[in-house]
């Protein structure tokens, strides 16, 4: 008979437990606990498991043999195992308890101000690395500039064709979704004071100076930095970066600069775009609110300036430059596995906003 | 006190069952259109060590996977313990494959848990047990396959037969009655390589394991396998099948012969 727990007899002094015919990792887990709560149910008195019937363990099994045998008990409460065959004694008999004896270690739980101060340790290397970063991109840019031939203008192309070219359906779609917004929530509240002709300066300035190139910065970061990212991670992690190296060749020059070149001439590209689309976005919203598009443009043309629109196009070839230049670093300082080379691209994502953020800010704090 | 325990030891193992654990029909299988091995028949049989090995692009990974349900066959049939794999559904596929243990080139662990947590995750899954007796019987493996020492560590930090030993601990988690290893000891320096020859063999023999191994490291050939099965990638067929010493020396194929005599081809080869 084929039992799922152990039986328990009383045939002579000692308490006797019958093992069944097979112990494996689907069975084991109520013979374990029955068992062990008969060790603890008799402390003083011996325990005898009779094991004629058990025929197969598995490696669970085999650790609950072992589990038995390397309980601590008095002299007087011995446990023997009686009949146990050869094959399942020997899975058992080349383990020793002593080396179980120390658990095995957990994962230990960090203090509130432990990770607050591992998370400012952190930013502060990454800000010192970032630092050296930015100094080796600058002299890889310096050398593109003065040595001819020095950038592989095939590698740019086909970057700025994947970071560019193709980002233009999203950026197109974002874009016209902002200014069909921002013209209609600005519009309900003008259309109360009669002002409705000058939500098409709101638009165009909004446009222009922040939104499109906010929106197009950040769908930048989040589709281009990360690839960025995860590309030049797995290449560390494969140690083709090392493969550069040592063929003496710089992995900033190599793997960074086509990639900051390309983020700076494409951003601005896609912002012109994002403004386009979302102006005329708004040009659509304002006809529902009688403002005809020959009147928005006339408007328009009255509201925004050349410096408006060069404004948005030089943030965003900084922009460019940071989010190319996050990814970039972040591919750089991948740890070993394929884990880190996500936990880089999600890095890079993170950073890249909340720097677009800070840098609109100090943009905003310098122009005005 | 620590209590002496008795194990007395009763009865001899029992007789093994007469049927192979892999049986291999009439098998046909390769990528999309392009077929790397036709007709191919073998068995394994419980507790055997079956090498399968054949030069680089023979597909002999992919007869790996194609084992483990990994890949459809063209044709043909893969029987494990006495059920189809090909005809089996999603269930019972699954059901199978559990009986399976897996240990793939690079060991395949999870990179975002640690070595002991990586051998008890299949015991978390699939097994009820407390945490203590699920700790308890992965460092058991992990002693098994001398890498006790190493379960605190992350796989980011373990050397390349490291990660395969644990691979092999965590393979065996739920009590797999076979083992595939791919290339086990491909890239290990000598010493490794022969560590984990002699884990292999300490399996087979406590645990009564059955093993496909494959590889193309003649040393770990001549110092594990009951039975070697070679592939050739120009005929795509089993071309050999037998003990590899009996191949080496007596082979009347000379593309067998050269294989294990570690030959270099006289003439440059014409692609086929």
């Amino acid at each position: 008979m084929s039992t799922g727990t152990a039986n328990r007899t009383g045939a002579d002094d000692a308490e006797s437990i019958r093992l069944p015919e097979r112990i494996t990792a689907q069975t084991a887990a109520p013979i374990w606990k029955s068992t062990l709560d008969t060790l603890a149910h008799n402390p003083a008195g011996p325990i005898v498991f009779d094991a004629s019937r058990l025929a197969y363990v598995d490696n669970v099994g085999a650790a609950f043999l072992f589990d038995l045998t390397r309980r601590e008990r008095s002299a007087h409460a011995q446990v023997e195992i009686r009949n146990l065959a050869l094959n399942v004694a020997a899975l058992v008999r080349d383990f020793d308890a002593a080396d179980f004896v120390v658990p095995p270690p957990g994962r230990r739980d960090r203090g509130i101000l432990e990770h607050l101060g591992q998370a400012t340790a952190q930013q502060i290397a990454y800000a010192k690395q970032m630092v050296g970063f930015l100094r080796a991109c600058a002299g890889a840019f310096r050398e593109a500039l003065t040595r001819r031939g020095a950038v592989d203008w095939g590698d740019v192309l086909d970057i700025a064709t994947e970071a560019g070219a193709n980002a233009v359906p999203i950026v197109l779609l974002t874009g016209f979704l902002m200014g069909v917004i921002i013209a209609f929530e600005i519009g309900l509240v003008a259309q109360k004071f009669g002002a409705v002709i000058f939500v098409v300066d709101g638009v165009g300035i909004a446009m222009l100076r922040e939104l499109g190139v906010l929106m197009t910065a950040i769908v930048f970061a989040g589709r281009t930095g990360a690839a960025f990212a995860a590309q030049i991670g797995t290449q560390k992690v494969n140690e083709e970066v090392n493969a550069i190296t040592t063929f003496g060749l710089n992995p900033v020059h190599f793997l960074a600069l086509p990639r900051l070149l390309a983020a700076v001439l494409v951003l601005p590209l896609l912002t012109v775009l994002a403004d386009l689309i979302g102006i005329f976005g708004g040009a659509l919203v304002m006809v529902t609110f009688d403002v005809g598009f020959l009147q928005f443009y006339s408007q328009l043309l009255g509201a925004i300036t050349a410096g408006d629109f060069m404004l948005g196009i030089i943030k965003a070839a900084v922009l460019g430059l940071m989010i190319a230049a996050v990814g970039c670093h972040r591919g750089l300082t991948t740890g070993a596995g394929a884990t880190s080379v996500g936990l880089s691209a999600t890095s890079a994502v993170v950073t890249s906003i909340v720097l677009i953020v800070v840098i609109d800010g100090l943009f905003a704090v310098l122009t005005s | 006190m620590m209590m002496q325990t008795q194990v007395n030891s009763g009865r001899a193992a029992a007789a093994p069952s007469p049927a192979p654990a892999i049986s291999v029909r009439n098998l046909r299988m390769g990528h999309g259109p392009r077929v790397l091995l036709e007709d191919a028949s073998f068995d394994v049989w419980r507790g055997e060590i079956v090498v399968v090995l054949g030069g680089s692009g023979s597909g002999k990974s992919s007869l790996m996977k194609s084992l483990i349900g990994l890949y459809q066959p063209m044709a043909g049939d893969i029987v494990i313990e006495g059920r189809s794999l090909v005809t089996a559904s999603a269930q019972e596929k699954a059901q199978l494959q559990r009986k399976l243990g897996v240990m793939y080139q690079s060991g395949a662990l999870f990179g975002s848990l640690n070595v002991l947590e990586n051998v008890r995750f299949p015991l978390d899954r699939f097994t009820d047990l407390t945490l203590e007796h699920k700790n308890l019987t992965a460092r058991m493996l992990l002693h098994r396959v001398e890498m006790a020492h190493a379960e605190a560590l992350m796989p980011a930090e373990l050397s390349g037969g490291m990660l395969k030993r644990a691979g092999i601990a965590r393979a065996m988690a739920l009590g797999c009655d076979i083992l595939l290893l791919d290339e086990p000891s491909a890239g290990l320096d000598p010493i490794t390589a022969a560590n984990l020859d002699r884990t292999i063999l300490s399996l087979r023999e406590h645990v009564g394991l059955t093993f496909l191994v494959v590889t193309h490291e003649l040393q770990s050939i001549f110092a594990i396998a009951d039975r070697a099965i070679m592939l050739d990638p120009v005929s795509r067929s089993i071309i050999a099948s037998g003990k590899p010493a009996d191949l080496r020396s007596h082979s009347s194929d000379a593309r067998v012969r050269q294989f294990f005599n570690r030959q270099p081809d006289a003439h440059k080869r014409r692609p086929s």
